[in-house]
């Protein structure tokens, strides 16, 4: 890897560490979801800090070029960044399911009650 | 014994007054209670003119969600049975009684309207049948259970089924899927034959465009169902 390269990868990893820190600081980002998030910019600023780590994760799992290594690991990330979206999206559909249940029954009670209150006045 | 009759509606107001006056008819001693899953036609209206008790869901969460919310209300009314009817005035009301009577007898948890045991009315079209023939054997081979209308929306649960559905109901496939839930959760399910009219009015909530697709999905979930329901057994829930 060039000196070149290396430098903007540092820098590309650090500013998406940046923008990551400052979406949680300015609450963007829940920290709950920002955990896979968070350890993912870590691995990149890692890898493009310290290529040596690219280079013997490649022999260890003998793959060609070190930068599908990088590759396949984004892929991964993206995959489990993706999982957890929508383990997130079916949570928040189960609650928003809850709460409109129970909206409706209280609806119906409110409904009854400013009926009888009505009919109590006349 | 207090029992509540659910009828799920989107957008019936061309069939949900007669359904309720058929209802009431035949059955004045049961309460009923119609679920309006954010009509976009007049159907709150009707409701409300004919003083018809119902739930107004604020956003639309389609059939499963519809239904689940009339299971709560069951739960929080304690109601002893709770029996689910379509407002397209595709089931009579007549048959109130037969689907109600195993659960009377302490026969069933769960007693499913059935149009096929009988083969009597309304059909529905041969791509369907076959449809839901599939499912039925699909259901048997996941469960061990026979089941032969699979689909069937007219249906009557006790009061622990009733708690059961209220604390977990399928949302995207719910016939099959509760059939399903239910026998797995160590539940009996029965079915009791009765005469289904043509709908109507409204569109079913199974289209005739997407009905492959559904075929697909339905199959996967109810597999994937099973599988996740494996080994658990027993009246946990």
């Amino acid at each position: 890897m060039t000196l070149e390269l290396q430098i903007w990868m540092l820098l590309g990893s650090l500013v998406y560490l940046g923008i990551i820190f400052w979406m949680l600081k300015t609450k963007r980002l829940s920290v709950r979801f920002s955990i896979v998030w968070l350890f993912s910019a870590f691995a990149l600023v890692l890898f493009a800090a310290v290529p040596y780590v690219v280079y013997v994760l490649r022999d260890i799992l003998d793959i060609q070029m070190p930068s599908n290594l990088v590759f396949a690991m984004t892929i991964g990330f993206m995959l489990l960044i993706l999982l957890s979206l929508s383990a997130a999206v079916t949570e928040f559909a189960d609650r928003i399911k809850r709460l409109t249940q129970t909206i409706a029954i209280l609806e119906k009670r409110v409904r009854e009650l400013e009926n009888q209150s009505h009919q109590d006045n006349h | 014994m207090k029992i509540l009759v659910i009828i799920p509606c989107y957008n019936e107001q061309d069939t949900i007054l007669d359904t309720v006056q058929a209802l009431k008819s035949y059955c004045p001693e049961v309460d009923c209670i119609v679920i309006n899953d954010c009509s976009t036609d007049r159907s709150e209206e009707i409701l409300r003119q004919n003083n018809i008790p119902f739930l107004s869901l604020p956003c639309n969460l389609g059939i499963g969600g519809g239904v689940q919310a009339g299971y709560l209300y069951a739960k929080e009314q304690g109601y002893d049975i709770t029996i689910q009817m379509d407002g397209d005035g595709q089931h009579d009301p007549a048959y109130l009684r037969q689907v109600l009577q195993p659960l009377l007898d302490g026969q069933a948890d769960m007693v499913i309207g059935s149009r096929f045991l009988e083969k009597k009315g309304f059909q529905t079209s041969f791509a369907r049948r076959m449809g839901i023939r599939l499912l039925s054997f699909l259901i048997w081979i996941l469960t061990g259970k026979q089941v032969l209308d699979v689909t069937s929306g007219y249906r009557a649960c006790n009061k622990a089924l009733t708690h059961f559905y209220a604390n977990s109901y399928a949302q995207d496939y719910p016939e099959p899927e509760a059939i399903i839930a239910a026998v797995l959760n160590g539940f009996t399910v029965k079915e009791v034959p009765v005469e289904m009219k043509e709908r109507q009015g409204g569109t079913s909530s199974i289209r005739a465009l997407s009905s492959v697709y559904y075929m697909i999905k339905v199959t996967i979930a109810l597999v994937v169902y099973r599988l996740i329901l494996a080994g658990k057994g027993g009246r946990s829930a």
